[in-house]
């Protein structure tokens, strides 16, 4: 297949939401395409399952990003809730600060925030890596039950929330941990992965061995009257 | 003198959660008694209402679903479509035989909190695919293949609350789907990770439907609470179809708390959500599928009548593919299964242990070898019969009541038996003009 | 379930703007909100106007020329309906007190038992609509010499369930947001203004957004004049 090196542009101010994903859909995998003037625009690259590359230039709103298997997306800017959200594979790239519910129920690719993410980040995760440069939000890891996250900055409060496999390193402080999370003994597994995974997001402000690694507890695992107080 | 507030049963679960500390979960729905369709009654042809022939006279049952935004719309033979019962809960030989059944009768499966497998796509010819708040196996490459899509925001054995699959049913297939790890325990969320409420849930219904070229429709699914509410902001939030699932609505593994105390009646659902389409004038562009105990073609005609275009039917299914039999069929030779079912504390008739794994008929089991007592084919057809069989009973009904199409039945074909149902369906007392608590 | 925006003018070069301001905002969220609209403005010399229609947002800001009208904070609302009706009376803003503007984005779980509280106190209300009962206890708290600060803390202890508030009175300007956070709340600290909506969406037609501070809000964050 040739690879086609013109950038197609798309001007947000005109398209309507579908005509833009539709447009999408239509080019071939290691096509190029940037989507101007988003002004918050909801849904934009939804459901994506080809190779192509996206650059929104500008702030976008919900679900950016979301139900995709393959393409490489990059915002230059901030979006709403539900960035890449159940993302199969394929990168995306926020340079700004993300809202709720990050990655939500994300199965793999990897999700970069250079800026901050709020409350819910990695929100149900399910093998996907979320990498946030900033901060994250309370509830972050939220029933996460398999993946990474990587918090550059700190954590909020009831960090891990009902954690399941998913694992979440925090290079700053955590407000407070979440039922049935614990801080766990890191490796030099762990120390690799986090070095690997920050030369890949390029965050250059995180030392691997100088990081808390938090897991399940696995506490609440099966149900006993005990853990009335942690439901 | 027999004691009201502490009866035997009573006393017994207390001891049981004395016993145990916790509560008990189980399977089915409500199984008390409160107001239901057996309440209503038709008022069939008359010297002022003539009937159609039975068998010569066409009664037409063409049910088609979720055309309003445009979607392919999906397009029924019957108003009867099988409820939304996860791979997981269920076995794959009964998730199979339903798909079968259903491409038999020309009608429709649903996926559950699970995922959709590949013998489910390939056994059914249109398959809802349910959006749940847990997103256990949730992904495009599946959305892309369903019919419709099904997101739900609740269910009647349990409105609020999440799923719930305990260990014994979390083998290594049901734990791969959802990405969790084998044997736990499954507590699911009960709210969706990135929308709450019917604003946010517009912008999360735009988003499925750019995933799929706006080609499928959308159900949006509510347990029935708040009924009249919930229906309109369904609508508002850009809907296709609303399903409302009432209190007696079955379910694979629940506290008994939850089933038996949260929710409405199924007759009383079924009539506010008709009404709440009628005040938005919606109830053309939008339609109404109703679930939670129906059982019989009654039950389905009573529910038409009502304001609803289709039913959903659960525990029926299941019951026509084998749930509750006696024996379970090998070799020609039907083997008895009274000491399975007595190991489970219950009897042939009276078994709910469906969050156990072990039912004695291989329906509700993750278990190799109790599976393999489900003859998928055999089990398709009992299925396909019960589906015919209670459209026949529909038919009957409505050509009985002068109707030559079932969506043409309407309230005033009915009348209450009780005043209760005579409240909730809003349907006279027979006898009188009185619907109680109607504005005068 | 509903839209709402905020806009509190720091330059007094933008008041004759704030009403095609505010009628930007409140088209914007026309499609969260599609029942009916509320627009209030506070003018210098101190009158509140309230503007509450039912309709499509974008008709009801035509219909009052709301893109006319100018001042120095403004506050809007477009409306699903929930579980009140679809009526004049049920449209936010509510204005319980003078000068004072609630609008509300959530469901309240326990509003009738704090509306039956209040009824005794002798407060009377409009319509049996939730965010009505966090209106009318907020300009209680108010009325006892609370600031907005400590009647919306009070408030927080009192009512249930889930919100995205914004709450105004001619000196100040605040946001309130339950712990659980569930419905969305955007703020953009500009040189010219500080604004508030429910999306991002709704504050890109403000002047000088692009380089606006944007962020989400947890809990509580008030400006005074």
């Amino acid at each position: 297949m040739d690879q086609v090196t013109e950038i197609l542009a798309l001007d947000a101010t005109c398209l309507t939401t579908r005509e833009i994903n539709q447009a999408l859909r239509a080019l071939p995998d290691g096509a190029a395409v940037t989507i101007t003037e988003p002004r918050g625009r909801h849904n934009l690259a939804v459901g994506l399952a080809s190779n192509i590359k996206v650059t929104i230039d500008g702030n976008a709103g919900y679900y950016i990003g979301g139900l995709g298997d393959g393409p490489d997306i990059t915002v230059n800017g901030f979006t709403g809730w539900g960035i890449g959200e159940n993302l199969m594979s394929g990168n995306i790239r926020v340079k700004g600060s993300v809202s709720q519910s990050a990655a939500a129920s994300a199965h793999g690719g990897l999700i970069v925030v250079e800026g901050d993410a709020s409350l819910r980040a990695g929100i149900s995760l399910k093998g996907g890596t979320l990498a946030i440069a900033g901060d994250a939000g309370n509830l972050t890891g939220f029933m996460a039950q398999a993946g990474t996250i990587l918090i550059g900055g700190d954590a909020g409060e009831a960090l891990g929330d009902s954690l399941y496999e998913a694992t979440i390193y925090v290079a700053g402080g955590l407000a407070s941990l979440g039922a049935d999370a614990r801080r766990t003994e890191l490796t030099e597994d762990d120390v690799t992965a986090v070095k690997q995974l920050c030369a890949r997001t390029g965050f250059d402000h995180i030392d691997p061995q100088n990081i808390t690694k938090i897991t399940s507890a696995r506490e609440l695992y099966h149900f006993t009257s005990h853990n009335a107080g942690s439901y | 003198m027999h004691n009201h507030t502490f009866p035997p049963d009573v006393i017994a679960s207390v001891h049981e959660l004395a016993d145990l500390g916790r509560y008990e979960i189980r399977g089915f729905g409500a199984r008390r008694k409160v107001p239901n369709f057996d309440d209503l009654v038709f008022l069939t042809a008359s010297a002022s209402r003539y009937p159609l022939e039975g068998y010569r006279e066409r009664c037409e049952t063409r049910t088609v679903l979720g055309a309003r935004h445009g979607a392919h719309p999906i397009d029924l033979a019957i108003p009867i479509t099988i409820a939304g019962m996860s791979f997981g809960a269920l076995s794959a030989p009964a998730k199979q035989a339903l798909g079968a059944a259903a491409n038999e009768v020309g009608t429709s499966t649903t996926t559950g909190d699970g995922g959709m497998t590949d013998e489910e796509r390939q056994a059914s010819k249109t398959l809802v695919y349910q959006c749940l708040p847990s997103r256990y196996g949730f992904n495009p490459n599946h959305l892309r293949q369903a019919d419709a899509i099904e997101i739900v925001i609740g269910q009647g054995a349990k409105p609020g609350g999440g799923g719930m699959l305990l260990g014994q049913k979390i083998g290594p297939r049901v734990a791969e789907m959802r990405t969790l790890p084998e044997g736990i325990d499954q507590r699911s969320a009960s709210r969706h990770p990135d929308w709450t409420g019917p604003d946010d849930l517009q912008i999360k219904i735009e988003e499925l439907r750019e995933a799929t070229n706006w080609e499928k429709p959308v159900y949006v699914k509510i347990g029935a609470t708040r009924v009249g509410h919930d229906v309109k902001l369904a609508v508002a939030a850009g809907a296709d179809v609303v399903v409302v699932d009432g209190m007696q609505g079955g379910t694979g593994a629940t506290q008994d708390t939850f089933i038996e105390h949260a929710g409405i009646p199924t007759l009383a659902a079924v009539r506010l959500a008709g009404e709440a389409l009628r005040e938005l004038g919606a109830e053309r562009d939008v339609q109404l599928i109703v679930s939670g105990g129906i059982r019989t073609g009654a039950d389905v005609a009573k529910a038409l009548a009502l304001g609803a275009d289709a039913v959903s039917i659960g525990i029926g299914a299941l019951l026509a593919l084998g749930c509750n039999r006696p024996t379970y069929p090998e070799n020609s030779l039907e083997i008895d299964l009274a000491s399975d079912y007595a190991a489970l504390g219950t009897r042939p008739g009276e078994c709910s242990a469906c969050h156990t794994g072990r039912c004695p008929v291989g329906i509700t089991t993750q278990d190799d070898l109790l599976s393999r007592r489900l003859d998928p084919g055999l089990a398709a057809r009992r299925v396909a019969n019960y589906l015919r069989a209670l459209t026949m009973e529909v038919t009957m009904l409505a050509r009985a009541c002068g109707k030559s199409d079932v969506h043409n039945l309407e309230p005033e074909d009915l009348a209450a038996l009780t005043i209760e149902a005579a409240a909730m369906a809003k349907v006279p007392l027979a006898g009188t003009d009185w619907i109680p608590g109607a504005q005068a | 379930m509903c839209g709402i925006a905020g806009l509190t003018l720091l330059d007094s070069a933008l008041e004759p703007d704030l009403g095609a301001l505010l009628a930007g905002m409140i088209t914007a969220l026309g499609e969260r909100g599609p029942d009916s609209a509320g627009i209030a403005v506070y003018h210098d010399d101190g009158q509140l106007d309230v503007t509450k229609d039912v309709g499509a947002p974008q008709d009801v800001c035509e219909r009052f020329a709301i893109a006319k009208a100018t001042g120095y904070q403004g506050v809007g609302h477009t409306r699903m309906a929930t579980e009140s009706a679809v009526t004049k009376a049920h449209c936010h803003p509510f204005t319980p007190a003078e000068g004072v503007c609630v609008v509300h984005n959530g469901s309240f779980s326990n509003h009738a038992t704090v509306r039956r509280r209040l009824e005794r106190d002798g407060v009377t209300f409009d319509s049996d609509n939730d965010s009505e009962v966090a209106a009318r206890y907020i300009a209680q708290r108010l009325k006892t010499g609370d600031d907005l600060k400590r009647a919306l803390t009070a408030m927080a202890q009192v009512m249930d369930g889930f919100y995205t508030l914004l709450v105004t009175t001619p000196t100040e300007f605040a946001v309130h947001r339950d712990p659980i956070a569930c419905k969305p709340a955007v703020i953009a600290q500009a040189g010219g203004y500080i604004a508030m909506a429910s999306e991002y969406r709704a504050l890109t037609g403000l002047p000088g957004i692009k380089d606006a501070k944007v962020f989400e809000p947890t809990g509580l964050h008030t400006w005074t004049r």
